[in-house]
This record gives C-alpha cells, sequence and structure tokens, in this order.
C-alpha cells in the first residue's frame, strides 16, 4: 500500500524519539510499552552509572595501580558488563524496530493495540514461544557465553606466573601469545611436539577402538558362533567398569619394576618357543608409553562402539546378503558393499565424536603416567596432549593462564570446524529415509 | 524326464533342526520357459522350494536337478538362478546403475560389458533413464523393476520371483502382473513365482502348484486347478466354493441337500461318501418354483463386478452366489445350475489317483462320444 507524506513523516517521528527508549511508543499511544522501554532505560543508565562504567574502563586498562588493582576481577566484572551492553543494545534496537513497525502500521491503517490488556494478548498469542524460551536464553548467556569470553579475552593477555594478581598488574598483549605459541622457537616446539603426538594419538586410538568394536561386533554376529550372549556380555566389562579405575590399574600393571605386564605376563610369553622379550620400559620410554596407552584406550573404547554395530547389524535386512550371495560375492565383498556402508551411514557421527572425544581424553593421558615420561619443554610431558597440557599451564608452579586459553581456543576451533564439516558431509543427519 | 526339463525335486524332504518338516517328500519336474506358480497359505513350504531351488538352504533329504545336474552341493553363485526379493533386498549405498551393475562387477567383467549389459537389463524393464537415481529416490513399482533387473542382467536360466508384487498397490500389481507375464516370453527363460494370491496366479502362470503343509496338493494349469479342484483345500483356496456333502448314487447321478443331480463325473464306487464343490458364478437365481434349491437370503454385498449374496437351504446348508442380478435380502429364491457345474470330489483322494481316474474317464468320454 502506498503511504502518503503524512504516513511516512509519522514512521521517521516515531523512529526519531524512541532515540530515547519509549517516547517512539509513547508517540503511538502505546504508553504501557513506552514505560516499560523507558524503565528499561533507566535501569541500563543507573546500572552504568553504579557500575557499568567502572567496569568498562576496568576491562580497558586491567588495573593502573600494582597491588591495588585486581586485574583478574576487573576483566571478570567487564566481562559481565559487556554481555549486559549487548544485552541493552538488541533491547534498544527492539525498541526502534518496534516504534517504526507500530507507526507504519498505524499509517496504512491498521488497528494496533493500545490497551494494556490488548498489548498481553498479543504478546500471549504471538509471543509465546519467545517468552518461553528467554530464561533458557539468559541462563545460557550467563552460564555458558560468560565464562567462554573470559577464557578468550585471557588469551589476549600476559596472564602468567609473572603477572599474578593482585600483586602485579595484567595486561592486554594482543596476539602476542598467539605469535609466541607459533613463532617463539622454545614455545613452539612444545605446541608442535604436543599438537602432533594429539594428532597421532587421535587417530590410532579411536581407529583402533572402532576397528575392534566393529570387528567383534561382525564376529558375534554370525550366526554359527556358540554362546554369542555370553560373549557380548564379556565383552561389555571395559565399559561397565568406571574408566579411571580400569586406567589407574592398568597404570600398575605397566609398572617397569614391580608391574605385572614386566614381572609375570612377558616371563610367561618367554616361555614359548622362539619368544624372548626383555622387560620393557612402559613407563620411562616414551614409545613404550604411547604404545601402552593407544592399547589400553582399544581395550577401553571398544565396547561402545561393539553395542553400536550389534545394533546396526541386526537392522540390516537377511535379503541383501543373500542377494550378493546369489551374485557370487564373497564375505569380504558382502561386508564391503552391504555391512561397512550400512555402518557408516548410521554411525558416522559417533565415530566422529569417539575421534573428537579422544583429542580430548585427558584422563587417559593424565592417569596413566601422568603426561610422561620427559619433557618437550613448555611444562609438556612426551605423552601430553593438548588438553593435558592445558591442566598442567593452569595447575602447576609457573603457571601460564594465556597460554592455556590460547590453546583451548585453537583445540576449540579444531574439534568443532571438523565435526561440522564431517556431519554436513554424511547423510546420518539428514531426517528423511 | 524329457529334455525340456529345467528343475527336478526327487523326494525333496526340509526340516530345521527337530521340527516339523517344511517340504514334506516333495517330487516334481518344471519345464524350460514355462511360468510357474507356487501358490498356497503363509507357512505352507512355498518359499522353502524356492530357495532350495536357488540354493541358499539346502535340502535335508532327496536330490535336486537343474539341467539334469545333481545342485544339491552347488553354491547359490553357480546355479543359473536368480532371485527377486519380496523386498527387492537392493543395496541402499548404490544407485540404480550400479545396483544392476553388482553382480557383473563381482564376477570382474570389463567395464564395458557391464555398461552394456546393464543398459540392456534396464532396457528390458524400461528404466533406461534412470541409470543415475538413488534407490531412495525411486517408487515401489520402479525399485521393483530395478531388482528384476539386476536378476536377468546375469542371465539365468530360471527366474525366482517371491512374493514380489505384495508390496505394490492393487493397480500397480495388476499392471506389474501383465508386465511380468510379457517379460517371461520376451526372455523366454523359467519363472518361478511365489504368491499367497490367487487370483495373481491363475492370471499369470502357464502352471500352478497348490502347496499346503509342505506338500503339493495339485498342480495343473489354471483352468483345471479352478474347474477341477481335488480336494476340499484347493476348492476353498482357489476362488470361493460352495462346499457340501453328498453321495455318489452311480456314474452321473450325485445326491446332496437330500435330492438327485445329474452330473458328468463318474468312476466313483456306488453310493460312496463325497463331497460337491459348486462354484458360487456357476449358480443362477430364478423362480422357487424352477430352481433345483430354495434359498433364503440372508445377505447380499455388492462387489462391482457382481453381487455376492448369501442364503441358506431348508436343510441349513450356506449358498453363496455371484450374480449380476440383485437379491431381496429376507425372500426366497431359487438356484438353478447346469450338470456341468456339478464338481464332485473323493475324499482323501492323492494326486496320481485324481489324474488316472480323470484321465480313464477322458479315454470313456471319448468312446462314448464314438
Amino acid at each position: 500500500m502506498e503511504l502518503n507524506n503524512n504516513g511516512q513523516e509519522r514512521i521517521k517521528k516515531a523512529a526519531l524519539l524512541s532515540i530515547i527508549p519509549g517516547l517512539g511508543q509513547f508517540y503511538n499511544k502505546q504508553p504501557f510499552k513506552g514505560v516499560v522501554f523507558l524503565a528499561i532505560f533507566f535501569v541500563f543508565i543507573i546500572q552504568m552509572a553504579t557500575f557499568g562504567i567502572e567496569a568498562m574502563t576496568g576491562l580497558f586498562t586491567l588495573g593502573v595501580t600494582p597491588g591495588q588493582d585486581h586485574s583478574l576481577f576487573m576483566l571478570i566484572e567487564g566481562s559481565l558488563q559487556l554481555l549486559i551492553l549487548a544485552i541493552f543494545l538488541i533491547l534498544y534496537a527492539i525498541n526502534i524496530y518496534d516504534a517504526k513497525r507500530v507507526a507504519t502500521l498505524a499509517s496504512i491503517g491498521i488497528k494496533t493495540n493500545k490497551s494494556f490488556i490488548d498489548i498481553m494478548k498479543n504478546v500471549y498469542q504471538n509471543g509465546f514461544s519467545y517468552l518461553l524460551a528467554l530464561p533458557a536464553y539468559a541462563a545460557m548467556i550467563f552460564a555458558i557465553v560468560f565464562p567462554v569470553l573470559v577464557t578468550v579475552l585471557t588469551a589476549f593477555t600476559n596472564y602468567d606466573f609473572y603477572h599474578i594478581p593482585p600483586a602485579n598488574l595484567v595486561d592486554w598483549v594482543g596476539f602476542d601469545t598467539f605469535k609466541d605459541i607459533f613463532f617463539l622457537s622454545s614455545y613452539r616446539d612444545s605446541f608442535m611436539a604436543v599438537l602432533s603426538w594429539t594428532v597421532i594419538w587421535t587417530f590410532a586410538a579411536t581407529t583402533l577402538q572402532i576397528v575392534i568394536g566393529v570387528f567383534t561386533a561382525v564376529v558375534l554376529n554370525q550366526k554359527f558362533i556358540k554362546g554369542r550372549r555370553f560373549f557380548g556380555i564379556i565383552f561389555l566389562l571395559p565399559w561397565a567398569v568406571p574408566a579411571f579405575i580400569t586406567i589407574m590399574s592398568f597404570s600398575n600393571m605397566f609398572n617397569d619394576s614391580i608391574g605385572a605386564i614386566n614381572t609375570q605376563v612377558i616371563p610367561l610369553l618367554n616361555h614359548l618357543p622362539f619368544i624372548d622379550i626383555d622387560a620393557i620400559s612402559w613407563k620411562t620410554d616414551p614409545f613404550w608409553t604411547k604404545i601402552a596407552i593407544i592399547m589400553i584406550q582399544g581395550w577401553l573404547g571398544f565396547p561402545f562402539i561393539y553395542v553400536l554395530v550389534s545394533g546396526i547389524l541386526q537392522s540390516i535386512p537377511e535379503d541383501l546378503y543373500e542377494a550378493a550371495k546369489i551374485d557370487g560375492a564373497n564375505a569380504i565383498q558382502r561386508f564391503r558393499t552391504i555391512t561397512m556402508p550400512a555402518i557408516f551411514a548410521i554411525a558416522t557421527p559417533i565415530f566422529v565424536t569417539q575421534y573428537t572425544g579422544n583429542f580430548n581424553n585427558f584422563s587417559m593421558i593424565y592417569l596413566f603416567n601422568e603426561g610422561g615420561p620427559g619433557s618437550v619443554g613448555a611444562g609438556a610431558g612426551s605423552t601430553d596432549i593438548l588438553i593435558s597440557w592445558i591442566y598442567k599451564l593452569t595447575t602447576g608452579t609457573s603457571p601460564q593462564y594465556n597460554v592455556a586459553a590460547a590453546v583451548t581456543i585453537m583445540i576449540s576451533i579444531i574439534v568443532i570446524g571438523i565435526s561440522l564439516l564431517v556431519f554436513k558431509k554424511t547423510k546420518a543427519f539428514e531426517m528423511e529415509d | 524326464m524329457s529334455t525340456s526339463t529345467i528343475i527336478r525335486f526327487e523326494n525333496v524332504t526340509k526340516q530345521y533342526d527337530n521340527d516339523a518338516a517344511v517340504l514334506d517328500n516333495v517330487s516334481f519336474e518344471m519345464e524350460r520357459g514355462k511360468f510357474y506358480t507356487l501358490l498356497g497359505p503363509s507357512g505352507c513350504g512355498k518359499t522353502t522350494i524356492l530357495r532350495l531351488i536357488s540354493g541358499l538352504v539346502e535340502a535335508s533329504h532327496g536330490k535336486i536337478y537343474i539341467n539334469d545336474k545333481l545342485v544339491n552341493d552347488v553354491p547359490a553363485n553357480k546355479r543359473q538362478v536368480n532371485t527377486v526379493f519380496q523386498d527387492y533386498a537392493l543395496f541402499p549405498h548404490l544407485n540404480v546403475f550400479e545396483n544392476v551393475a553388482f553382480g557383473l562387477r563381482v564376477k570382474k567383467l570389463k567395464n564395458a560389458d557391464i555398461q552394456k549389459k546393464v543398459q540392456e537389463a534396464l532396457r528390458f524393464v524400461n528404466l533406461e533413464a534412470y541409470e543415475n537415481r538413488e534407490i531412495s529416490e525411486m517408487s515401489g513399482g520402479q525399485r521393483q523393476r530395478v531388482a528384476i533387473a539386476r536378476a536377468i542382467v546375469n542371465e539365468p536360466e530360471v527366474l525366482l520371483l517371491d512374493e514380489p508384487l505384495s508390496a505394490l498397490d492393487l493397480k500397480l500389481r495388476t499392471e506389474m502382473q501383465y508386465e511380468l507375464r510379457e517379460l517371461q516370453r520376451r526372455l523366454g527363460i523359467t519363472f518361478v513365482f511365489v504368491t499367497h494370491d490367487q487370483e495373481e496366479a491363475l492370471a499369470m502362470s502357464d502352471e500352478i502348484f497348490v502347496i499346503n503343509k509342505g506338500k503339493i496338493q495339485q498342480r495343473g494349469v489354471p483352468t483345471d486347478i479352478y474347474d477341477e479342484p481335488i480336494n476340499r483345500f484347493v476348492a476353498d483356496f482357489i476362488g470361493e466354493s460352495n462346499i457340501i456333502q453328498g453321495k455318489m448314487l452311480r456314474d452321473f447321478v450325485v445326491q446332496f441337500d437330500g435330492k438327485e443331480f445329474e452330473c458328468v463325473d463318474q468312476g466313483f464306487n456306488p453310493n460312496e461318501s463325497v463331497e460337491v464343490v459348486i462354484r458360487p458364478e456357476d449358480l443362477e437365481i430364478t423362480t422357487k418354483e424352477k430352481g433345483h434349491l430354495k434359498v433364503k437370503v440372508d445377505s447380499q454385498l455388492f462387489r462391482g463386478v457382481h453381487y455376492e449374496i448369501c442364503g441358506y437351504d431348508e436343510n441349513g446348508n450356506e449358498w453363496i452366489v455371484h450374480s449380476t442380478k440383485k437379491a431381496v435380502v429376507g425372500e426366497e429364491i431359487g438356484l438353478y445350475f447346469e450338470p456341468e457345474a456339478i464338481h464332485v470330489m473323493r475324499l482323501g483322494e492323492t494326486e496320481e489317483e485324481f489324474d488316472a481316474r480323470l484321465e480313464a474317464y477322458d479315454d470313456q468320454g471319448v468312446e462314448n462320444g464314438n
């Protein structure tokens, strides 16, 4: 509908008046809305005056007087204030949008809600879903966005053991921490060592547990196997015992001098002909520690895959195998052309979570040998993965919170990026058949 | 055994563990290039016969021959037999072309040959333009055709079809019946078709095997099976029937419902107890006076092509009539039938005895005619 000059004037006026929240609504003869927006505006101004301005300047400077200003608290308060500011800006935008929209409706002759009751009715009818979701959004902002924001900001400071507030001030350093990690030789070497081992660990351990899981599921799905149920229960045992207990037990069993592997298993194996193995330095040789960790993770992780794949195998129609048999496909061809695609079509997202899970599998690395043996610099041991390195960076005697925060950001980017990529490429998330 | 025999079962029994036999001492021969239907209720053993032919299960006893070669120990892929499964069994992650090409790829044929053969098979089932479609994009009828193409691309001598039409809607099913029959004629190979739908069996087959409880009850061309059922089960399973207890007084005279009727059956003992079959469409509605039977109409259904009228005579026997004429519920009507409409069945007669009796009486009929 064509708007006359009068109408356009009206819309402009409503929008301009809304620069002070509420006035536009008063102009639109919606006093209730006007009061609400005006009240929000006043609350915001009071908040800014009493707390906000100080918090924002604090976030900017991170303190000026050592011993008096606590930089960490200033960072946290400032982050909080940033969120409040963002919420207010959203409300402010809604205020202008609302004033304009109501003015537009009124100028083309559509009746607008004027009374309190009509407005509440409108909110109830059209905005009910928003009303219900509002508390969840609010909780999310403060429970999830807020800590993430603080972590991200920390990565851009020099918050380490030289700068522990309140004795010392923390300062903004921009991308210096990232630059150090990538270009400063001491950091770069340890970072690359940890990162490459993290990648190797993730692929080796996860692939191993998937292979064992799929293998056991396929074997136990064969009809000629006797006692399938019995084996099924046995296979679930590694899953039933809490992982940290298992890891600790294995850690003891792999002890170089008194562990069962070196004192009992290997001597027993040596009774067999042609086998002669020396005691293996499971805990002191990085290579053997890595082997042990990967094997234990394969043992710990396969039951879940076994259960998952067993379920999928039950759902593959027997017809498909018979059709393939008639066409002359042998067992391996049948597995490759029927079983594998069926498993991947359903389980790919779960496999991805297994990979990302091991990427961040702190307990396996830390409980077995505390990331050791030895050191690759910057506090990291030779079997430390990124997540356990972060733990050491933040808990040791010389913590480096800024490096930890920067590594955390990189981990997040890697994990989120890979997950998104794989999830988008697989069909498992398409909801049609 | 003639040279045209392609499949031969000799006293084949199939038993799982110690359960009752699914297939009980069955013997038959199938000829090259014909359309056979195995017809029977669920669990009668018809699918077991199919799986024995295809080699997916092994016989417990007896011998199975294909092309006069004992195949009991020949694996499924070494028999010149292919199967179209009930739920098509198409590989969901492969497209139409690759589904059809699967068997050829397993046999490691050259790519050019595969291309040619798959295209030809798809042309046979009218799916030329669908090569690159995903299976999930195909309708039920199209999937059916892909399954058939996948089976015929291997150039089998026998094609086994396990209730392939049961998942289709009625209209599509009728269409596919014509197409399957046409396909069988063009390919010239033997089709063994399993169904529990008697109309499908009658419409499509050169020969029908009616199976119940692991035994072949009767085999023959559709008209013979329909017109001359061997026993109560066959008469009841193939189409609707009025079956009534009677007594064969002498040749050409049967007594039932308290009256004597002229018929065309002979070769029975005098006063032998028999069962009498009259098809509903052979009964004609007439006035009480003109009818052979007097029936009180109990209910009436409109079936489209005819009315299905159900009534009871004075002895309490139920009579079903298919008529284009309408009856009035509650009224008494007369039912008229020709002597040819009466079919007399001997109780507990085996297939051999039945065939022998029919043959003897055919000869006699010819003599009489002379």
